[in-house]
């Protein structure tokens, strides 16, 4: 999923270098950014690569900037409906250090999202961390596997496979413990991995995805704690390029559907409205066997949107149309306001599928990022 | 439409321009003096914790270590396993750019937003946005990156992307400014660079190390503060920012003190002054008065007259005086912070702010005065008979009658001084007010004094300088109830100064002899912050000619109790001669001192802890906290005098430090000191700045800043002496101006010009002499009381007073010479004076 994150992990750096002058468009902040040779001296995605595991689960710190990002929709014993989301980004500032006598030099910036939707009660929380990868503060490191920032952190607990991985975080309000085991292997995105986001060599990221896991284990919201399970998903990306300057945002849908299959779709959204033709998608099929989905197999039409209270409009429902597959899906959230307002504002939240295939009625969960609608 | 007796009343100032002036004058320099002195002070500490402030930012509680600080992983745990969030790692100390003090911060940008806004809000001069993320890449990522205020910049013309030397440690390192922050209102953020972690840890040579961590628990959130305090290792503590910033105040606490009783000093001479001032032009009116009173103006209306006229010119005095004290304590407050800086802590302070209080305080003690000074000589004056008010011998009378029962009031105020210092015992605000009644008392009981002496020297005088003398002397005698008040401005001013000078003396004398017991070695090395490079120090120690070396290491141990500075020293042979114990026996305190868990307290740590020989006091190590004896007392006059010594064996048991501040060199006999120091200085070049001395000149050095520290108390006192003199004048030019007929006929009976004169002179003269002679047992009294009492209360320290007979003579010469200067122009203006105009006036 190209460029996604990339763009949002820049943007997160700036409240650090608050130009007191002037705040401009988010826009033209990117478009400086991304014009200027900030990518010079890091590695990049030129060809498609031999993705080795469980080493690739681990950082690649000569690309300037990688995520692990995992999503979920998780029940309670009692049936309440819930969703979380953590996502761990790696930044480098610059693509070498040289050795430092103090152990807190470092260039590796990691960032933190948590947040978790209670569908029950309607509510949503979210919380930010950021550290620098020092010290043990922050990292990641591939055997064990472990990326963490502070007292959160997604880890391997067993070696081999399929992966078997913790994940802890907690905010005083909020607090998940879980365990997953992969119940696929991973999917690579794009072509063999490397996903191109423009005619550009170079222009590009690795990206894979593991598109389904058994989650279970506890959730906590206030004093009130929960037995949970249900499904997550995992993405990984790194790149050293980010988005182009006539890119507003992004839609993207990840999707678990009732026959074991998944799809994921990322709709990249141009300045004047227009669907940008580097979007594209994965479909898995209940094998785990991978295909390319370009974006004119794929119709997606907006039926409802969500006025946020703090202003802006963020589409609300769609309609997902994959012909070949005789796929026709309608995807709606669990609940309006999943909005985060981390240091970067966007939405992120659990939604239901339903639909039919081939005339059969399918259903799914899923998660959808929406950005670029309220800046 | 004014009032005709109004007129009447100011159009006899105006008419009096001098005298006006004076008036003016006097109550001006009076309430300069008071705003002064306050606004430095006030500047000062509000400066202090104002930075204080602006550094502690949103954190309410702050984890401090032992002798070292604390180990990063202390933190890392604290944050990855305890899950603490709220916490911010600090490194921080000073350094010198160019001679001059900052504080450098090594802060963690990623932590900070929990506590300062401006580490993160640094600036560079494009704005946009490329710079702004080159900003944070460069801060995070380039050795010796640093931020400060943008005013601090400009003031020292350094511009953003410029290099510059930055001293710490004793090594001299390259910084760059990134950017700065802050915009027209910095205050606290003067003098402040800001730095990664990283970069802090290289410069201020504590790798691995921590000053402290900053936390911040929501007020009343016990839970939190349990949580944080049940995470912490042994040897690590939580105390409330606010607690300590107060500690540091603290610190200073008694040096304050005793500028605030210097400017309460110049309040009362600056009242005196005012006083004489009003009540002279008051006086002068007697008979305009009695005329007025006399034409059927009642009592009430002429004392509301002359009431609104003191407080017009009041006001108009003490405006001006607040606008010149506001000029005058600038300068005073650049003395007082040097004072600090020498002595307490990084004090930095650009500008005075002015307090409205102080403002206040200043128009207050001004017009107060005014009225005050006015309406006793005008009561006094209407509770005449309209005639009998117009004529001075009975203003006299009166006041010849009066004088017993002030001296009466000036006994018991002594009396009452007395008992205070009896029974306050170690407060150190009584001790200052019972300086203040004794120096009241004793100022009421001048006057009689002098007239005593007037009639006692009158036949003196007249058998040494015939009638011209006789009359100038018992003229003084006659005339008190207008030369009184000068008189005793004089010797309180004189007075102060001998009590001073005696003290400081007396003082200089005690530290002098410390000193050259205590620097028993030859020469000494160390690194003002930080500590020696250890194989910097094997190598001077290793130099040829040395027989034997002493290590000192001093920390600063911090709990809950406040702040213990302790000195830990690995003995020579020769330099146990250098510790004067007080309170037993040499020879069997050190072999156990050496051996066990034992501890040396200071005279004046035993005085503040109220802890003797035998004792026991908690300290804070770096296994938790542990009780050591006291072994004994021993004498010290060192500038943060409140320390103990402990042995190097003992201190490694308990702390994890094997640093070294100092090293003291025995020479071997035929070792030349320079020769030593020259190689010292070769050897640490480019390793490391070294402070190195022989013993005598640190002596001089140490003497020199004890000198420095006490001019801010020179300052004041000449201050307060100008005032007197002032004070004189006006009462010499007064006298003269009311005496004009009487001189006049003096010059009709054929006395010359020249004799007139020196009959002024004389008069001036004696009333110098007299002033000066009251004041020599006064300023004894307070030399002994501000040794005694005040020093000992405030710093603890024991004095040995010795009075140099050359203060006592130099004052007494001062008062003359000040008495002989203000009479000059009223001697001419008498001697010129027309005779036959004179006295047809009336």
């Amino acid at each position: 999923m190209r460029g996604r994150r990339c763009a949002l992990v820049i943007a997160l750096l700036l409240p650090f270098t608050v130009f007191a002058d002037e705040i401009q468009a988010p826009q033209s902040r990117l478009s400086e950014l991304l014009s200027s040779d900030s990518d010079a001296g890091f590695a990049k995605a030129i060809e498609p690569r031999a993705f080795v595991f469980p080493e690739d689960h681990g950082p690649h710190p000569q690309f300037r900037n990688e995520w692990w990002y995992i999503t979920g929709n998780l029940d309670g014993e009692d049936g309440r409906r819930f969703g979380f989301e953590l996502t761990i980004f790696r930044f480098a500032l610059t693509p070498s250090l040289p050795a430092a006598e103090s152990n807190w030099r470092s260039n590796q910036v990691y960032i933190a999202h948590f947040a978790v939707t209670d569908a029950g009660r309607e509510r949503f929380y979210a919380a930010e961390r950021y550290s620098r990868g020092a010290l043990g503060l922050a990292g990641a490191s591939a055997e064990p596997f472990r990326v963490w920032i502070d007292d959160w952190e997604i880890a391997a607990v067993a070696e081999g496979q399929p992966e078997r991985w913790g994940l802890r975080a907690a905010d005083p309000g909020f607090a998940l413990d879980i365990a997953l085991i992969a119940a696929k292997t991973p999917a690579l995105n794009g072509i063999d991995g490397l996903s191109q986001k423009s005619a550009e060599p170079g222009n590009a990221s690795y990206y894979y995805s593991i598109t389904r896991w058994e989650t279970e284990g506890s959730l906590r919201i206030g004093d009130d704690a929960f037995r949970v399970s249900g499904l997550s998903w995992l993405d990984r990306e790194w790149s050293s390029s980010a988005l182009a300057a006539d890119q507003l945002g992004w839609d993207w849908f990840a999707l678990q559907l009732s026959d074991g299959s998944e799809l994921m779709f990322y709709n990249l959204r141009k300045l004047d409205g227009s669907q940008d033709e580097h979007s594209a998608g994965t479909w898995i099929s209940a094998d785990g066997s991978s295909t390319h989905i370009d974006r004119e197999d794929i119709e997606i039409e907006v039926t409802d949107t969500w006025d946020s209270p703090e202003g802006g409009q963020y589409p609300s429902a769609w309609t997902l149309e994959l012909p070949d597959r005789g796929l026709s899906l309608e995807v709606r959230p669990v609940m309006a306001d999943q909005e985060l307002f981390t240091t970067v504002r966007y939405w992120e939240g659990a939604v239901d599928v339903r639909g039919e295939r081939h005339g059969a009625p399918i259903e799914g969960r899923g998660y959808v990022e929406l950005t670029g609608y309220a800046d | 439409m004014i009032p005709a007796t109004l007129r009447a009343n100011f159009s006899y100032l105006l008419r009096h321009p001098l005298q006006l002036a004076l008036a003016l004058l006097g109550i001006g320099i009076g309430v300069a003096v008071i705003v002064a002195v306050d606004l430095a002070n006030s500047s000062a500490r509000k400066a202090f914790l104002l930075s204080m402030d602006a550094v502690t930012g949103e954190a309410t509680h702050q984890v401090i270590g032992g002798a070292r600080g604390i180990e990063e992983v202390d933190y890392v745990r604290l944050r990855t396993v305890e899950g603490i969030r709220t916490i911010a790692p600090i490194v921080e100390d000073t350094v010198s750019v160019n001679e001059t003090s900052f504080t450098l911060i090594g802060v963690d940008l990623f932590a900070e937003q929990e506590m300062r806004t401006f580490t993160g809000e640094a600036r560079t001069t494009g704005g946009d946005d490329a710079a702004g993320e080159s900003l944070f890449r460069d801060f995070l990522t380039r050795p010796g990156a640093v931020t400060m205020a943008w005013s601090t910049a400009d003031e020292f013309g350094l511009q953003v992307g410029e290099d510059f030397e930055i001293s710490a440690s004793g090594r001299s390192y390259s910084a760059t400014l990134i950017g700065t922050f802050g915009d027209e209102d910095d205050s606290g953020l003067q003098n402040l660079l800001v730095a990664d972690i990283a970069t802090a840890q290289v410069w201020l040579d504590s790798i691995g190390r921590l000053t402290r961590i900053d936390a911040r628990i929501p007020h009343g959130d016990d839970a939190a503060f349990a949580r944080l305090e049940a995470a912490l290792p042994d040897g690590l503590r939580v105390l409330s920012a606010a607690g300590r910033t107060r500690t540091t105040a603290e610190m200073s606490a008694a040096f304050m003190t005793n500028l605030a009783a210097m400017s309460l000093l110049a309040l009362l001479v600056g009242v005196f002054l005012i006083y004489n001032s009003v009540s002279f032009s008051v006086l002068q009116r007697r008979s305009l008065i009695g005329n007025l009173r006399a034409l059927g103006v009642t009592r009430g209306r002429m004392l509301s007259l002359i009431l609104v006229e003191a407080a017009v010119v009041g006001s108009v005095a003490s405006i001006l005086g607040v606008a010149t004290g506001i000029l005058l304590g600038d300068r005073l407050l650049v003395l007082v912070s040097q004072s600090i800086n020498d002595l307490y802590f990084r004090l930095n302070v650009t500008d005075v702010m002015v307090s409205p209080f102080s403002v206040a305080k200043g128009l207050a003690a001004g017009i107060g005065a005014s009225l005050a000074a006015a309406a006793v000589p005008a009561i006094e004056a209407m509770s005449f008979p309209p005639k009998l008010a117009m004529t001075r011998s009975s203003l006299e009378r009166r006041t010849g009658r009066l004088l017993p029962r002030v001296a009466v009031a000036g006994m018991l105020a002594m009396l009452a001084a007395v008992t205070l210092l009896i029974l306050s015992g170690r407060n150190l605000v009584a001790g200052l007010i019972a300086v203040f009644l004794l120096i009241l008392g004793f100022a009421l009981c001048v006057p009689l004094a002098v007239r005593a002496a007037s009639a006692v020297l009158a036949p003196l005088a007249s058998r040494i300088g015939g009638m011209l003398a006789r009359m100038a002397v018992s003229g003084i005698g006659e005339s008190l109830s207008r030369t009184g008040v000068a008189i005793v401005a004089l010797a309180v001013a004189v007075s102060a100064t001998i009590g001073v000078s005696v003290m400081v003396d007396s003082f200089r004398g005690s530290v002098d002899d410390w000193l050259q017991q205590t620097l028993q070695a030859d020469v000494y090395a160390g690194v003002q912050r930080g500590s020696l490079d250890p194989g910097l120090l094997d190598a001077i120690t290793a130099l040829r000619g040395i027989e034997a070396f002493s290590t000192s290491r001093r920390v600063q141990l911090e709990d809950a109790g406040g702040r213990t500075q302790l000195i830990a020293i690995k003995m020579a042979p020769g330099s146990y001669a250098g510790t004067e114990i007080i309170d037993a026996d040499p020879g069997d305190v050190w072999p156990a001192w050496e051996r066990e868990d034992l501890v040396l307290v200071s005279e004046p740590y035993a005085y503040q802890n109220e802890v003797s020989r035998g004792g026991i006091v908690q300290l804070p190590t770096d296994q938790g906290l542990r009780a050591f004896e006291i072994a004994a007392t021993y004498q010290s006059y060192d500038i943060n005098a409140s320390a103990m010594l402990m042995s190097r064996n003992v201190y490694e048991r308990h702390f994890d430090d094997d640093g070294v501040d100092s090293v003291g060199l025995y020479l071997a006999g035929d070792a030349d000191p320079e020769a030593i120091m020259a190689r010292i200085g070769e050897i640490s070049e480019g390793r490391q700045e070294i402070r190195f001395n022989s013993n005598a000149r640190i002596r001089e050095l140490s003497l020199e800043i004890f000198d420095r520290t006490f001019i801010i108390t020179d300052v004041l006192y000449w201050l307060a002496v100008g005032v007197a003199f002032i004070g004189i004048l006006g009462a010499m030019l007064a006298l003269q101006l009311e005496r004009g007929r009487e001189l006049a006929v003096l010059r009709a009976l054929g006395m010359t010009p020249s004799q007139l004169g020196g009959l002024i002179t004389t008069q001036t003269a004696v009333i110098g002499l007299l002033s000066g002679i009251a004041a020599v047992p006064l300023g004894i009294v307070m030399a002994w009381v501000l040794i005694e009492v005040i020093n000992r209360r405030a710093f603890g320290w024991q004095i040995d007073m010795s009075v140099a007979p050359a203060i006592l003579l130099s004052a007494i010469a001062f008062a003359i010479g000040a008495a002989l200067l203000a009479g000059i122009y009223p001697a001419f203006r008498a001697a010129r004076s027309q005779p036959a105009a004179a006295m047809r006036e009336e």
